[in-house]
């Protein structure tokens, strides 16, 4: 199945759900615990997938103001604010996109902080929108390492949760569910992995910002069968790809990798930008954002702790050096290019002159400034002559 | 400067930097040895591509044809600057860190590590050379702060002709800073600090030390030597006596040909392509 029509499905059959009094819809962050909710019999909603919609269609300028002038600061997270300001506004681009009219209307809300903290505040003004119960899952955070005891405290909002939600769906929660949800998800992310390993071929056969597009799936639909073949047939795909290119004469002459957030409404721009110059994004640590190497259907609840708790985001600065630096290795990367975006500093990680130690041990970076969603936070010019400047440095 | 119509001919190879920048176009004309022949410029002006056409037709006797700039083998034209994208007709391009380097390494011939201080119309670079390349660079970010546009907006504020700037600033009896980072409110404090009696002398002078220490809080300058490139810098002589108090240890050399650098840097990265 191609990939408009995996998405187009996902979101015609939440709609669905939201409207028939037998089905229950959760809202859940991107790394929340989106296999709980499943095995527990949920459709699953990921608000951070709408607002990069809504920034990739640019819909958000339209949005991102009236949550603004609601009281929700411009220096926030712009996926809350496009977001909400949607809401308020009472538009989707799901409408033009799949015909479908409303975002689903929440049964419960499931965040993680082990992103940031907004997610909170942007689901409990959902909570109170719909009267609708709210669980959190309070990560530890900023860790050079994950430690068993973080692991068990982790595991005990799970299994908190996993009352809660008993209470909400009436029915008991099965172990066997979340084991084949859990395989599934593993298999999915595993794929995933595989997926983007193909861009250490030179020349790559797709870029980053091919591979904001190919995410989609494992981004909302972790743990069902649909994600996992869509990857195993993708990877094939790719695999003959490398395979069939086998002369150098199309391979780009420099390698870059993408550090921080998408910028959703310039991908294209970006996207044309690098290929002007001869470049390729081979690599990003958003993409692989969606990488579960430890989700373990043996050992579901800490695994997925584990899993939950260890990525990048959720670590120190330590940690990020060296994880960038094996990227840097891997992918056989030319420099660094750091995106840091206004409304998302969780995610941006030029603030602690990380840039400048991956520059002191040899590799060249460079920072922009941008945001996810706000273009207003983001210059064509100014990042089209930082780029092409460093690119000539290379 | 020499007319090019005095100077070419059908033999010799020519080479047209054109530095297209957010306040002004910059055109050198340079024969193969880099011997700048002619320079002009004009404003940025709205339409730009008429614009850049009439600074490198110059005269009768000049080598480009109506619509066609192109057409003489012997010529190449590169541009450089935030306008470069716009202009169709040229044989290259290149981000303006790497035609300032360009520039002044052109015309200082250093064998050492320097750094390059280049402030424009609408952003200030500081550019870090070793090796006989750029090793680093630094800009502002969606700021004016330190650039040409936070002097100009200023100067407008005070009613005070740019070209008067530096004669006054040297007439002043008393050091303060500018307190705030951006333009508008920068303007807002010159203009209370006025009403609170400060000799407008002094403002300037004040105005200048602002834009030296934005730009030095960019980045760190490592080098020994540091080269002053760009517009501003052209018109306002005395940031260079500035940045020299703020860097003191450090030998700082004003690049001849200043307001061209980016221009000439274009015109011999064409050598070289």
């Amino acid at each position: 199945m191609d990939l408009k029509q995996i998405m187009q499905n996902y979101f015609l059959d939440l709609d669905a759900a939201a409207k028939d009094p037998d089905r229950k819809v959760a809202w859940c962050t991107s790394v929340g615990p989106a296999e709980i909710l499943r095995a527990m019999g949920f459709d699953v909603y990921f608000p951070e997938n709408h607002g990069a919609m809504l920034g990739a269609t640019r819909l958000c300028m339209e949005t991102i103001p009236v949550a603004n002038s609601k009281g929700y600061s411009p220096e926030i997270c712009s996926y809350l604010t496009s977001d909400i300001g949607a809401y308020l506004k009472n538009i989707t681009p799901l409408a033009k996109a799949y015909g479908v009219e409303d975002v689903p209307r929440p049964d419960v809300l499931v965040y993680n902080t082990n992103q940031c903290k907004d997610v909170m505040h942007w689901f409990e003004f959902y909570a109170r929108e719909f009267d609708a119960p709210i669980f959190g899952i309070h990560s530890p955070a900023h860790l050079p390492e994950v430690e068993p005891e973080h692991i068990a405290n982790v595991v005990a909002q799970f299994k908190q949760l996993i009352r809660s939600l008993e209470e909400i769906t009436q029915e008991k929660f099965d172990p066997k569910k979340l084991e084949r949800c859990l395989a599934l998800s593993s298999g999915a992310t595993s794929l995933w992995s595989e997926v983007l390993k193909t861009a250490i071929a030179d020349p790559s056969p797709f870029s980053f910002f091919d591979a904001t597009i190919f995410m989609g799936p494992i981004v909302v639909l972790r743990g069902t069968e649909i994600a996992r073949d869509y990857y195993r047939d993708l990877l094939m795909e790719l695999e003959q790809k490398v395979a069939t290119t086998r002369s150098r004469e199309n391979a780009v002459q420099k390698r870059v990798y993408w550090e921080g957030m998408p910028i959703w409404g310039r991908l294209r721009h970006l996207s044309e930008l690098f290929k002007r110059n001869d470049t390729c994004v081979v690599a990003s640590t958003y993409c692989n954002s969606w990488i579960f190497a430890d989700f373990d259907p043996h050992d579901p609840l800490p695994s997925m702790a584990l899993a939950y708790l260890q990525i990048f985001i959720n670590r120190n600065d330590t940690y990020k050096e060296k994880y960038i630096s094996d990227m840097v290795k891997m992918y056989s990367v030319d420099g660094v290019i750091f995106h840091a975006a206004k409304t998302c500093p969780n995610n941006s990680n030029s603030y602690y002159n990380l840039p400048g130690r991956l520059k002191r041990n040899g590799i060249p970076t460079i920072v922009i400034d941008g945001d996810l969603c706000d273009l207003r936070c983001f210059s064509d010019e100014q990042s089209t002559n930082v780029i092409e400047a460093f690119l000539e440095t290379l | 400067m020499k007319e090019p119509s005095a100077q070419l001919s059908e033999n010799a190879r020519y080479y047209w930097g054109v530095d297209c920048g957010s306040s002004e176009i910059k055109v050198v004309l340079c024969d193969a040895s880099g011997n700048i022949l002619h320079k002009k410029k004009g404003k940025t002006l709205f339409p730009l591509y008429q614009n850049v056409y009439n600074a490198l037709n110059d005269g009768d006797a000049t080598p480009f044809v109506e619509n066609s700039p192109i057409t003489k083998d012997n010529h190449k034209i590169i541009a450089t600057g935030y306008g470069r994208h716009h202009l169709q007709f040229v044989d290259d391009k290149l981000t303006e860190i790497k035609a300032h380097f360009l520039g002044v390494q052109h015309q200082l011939k250093l064998d050492v590590p320097y750094t390059i201080i280049d402030i424009g119309g609408q952003d200030a670079k500081v550019i870090t050379i070793d090796n006989s390349k750029v090793d680093e660079f630094a800009m502002n970010r969606k700021c004016a702060a330190g650039t040409g546009a936070f002097i100009e907006e200023l100067a407008h504020r005070l009613e005070v002709p740019i070209g008067d700037m530096t004669k006054l600033a040297n007439q002043h009896d008393k050091e303060f800073m500018l307190n705030s980072f951006c333009t508008v409110f920068s303007g807002q404090e010159v203009i209370k600090t006025l009403m609170n009696g400060e000799r407008i002398e002094n403002l300037i002078f004040a105005l200048y030390r602002s834009v030296v220490k934005r730009v030095l809080e960019m980045t760190v300058v490592s080098t020994d030597i540091v080269a002053f490139s760009g517009g501003v810098i052209a018109h306002h002589p005395l940031l260079v006596e500035l940045f020299g108090q703020k860097l003191s240890d450090k030998e700082m050399v004003l690049t001849p040909e200043t307001q061209y650098c980016g221009a000439l840097g274009a015109a011999v990265h064409g050598m070289s392509v």
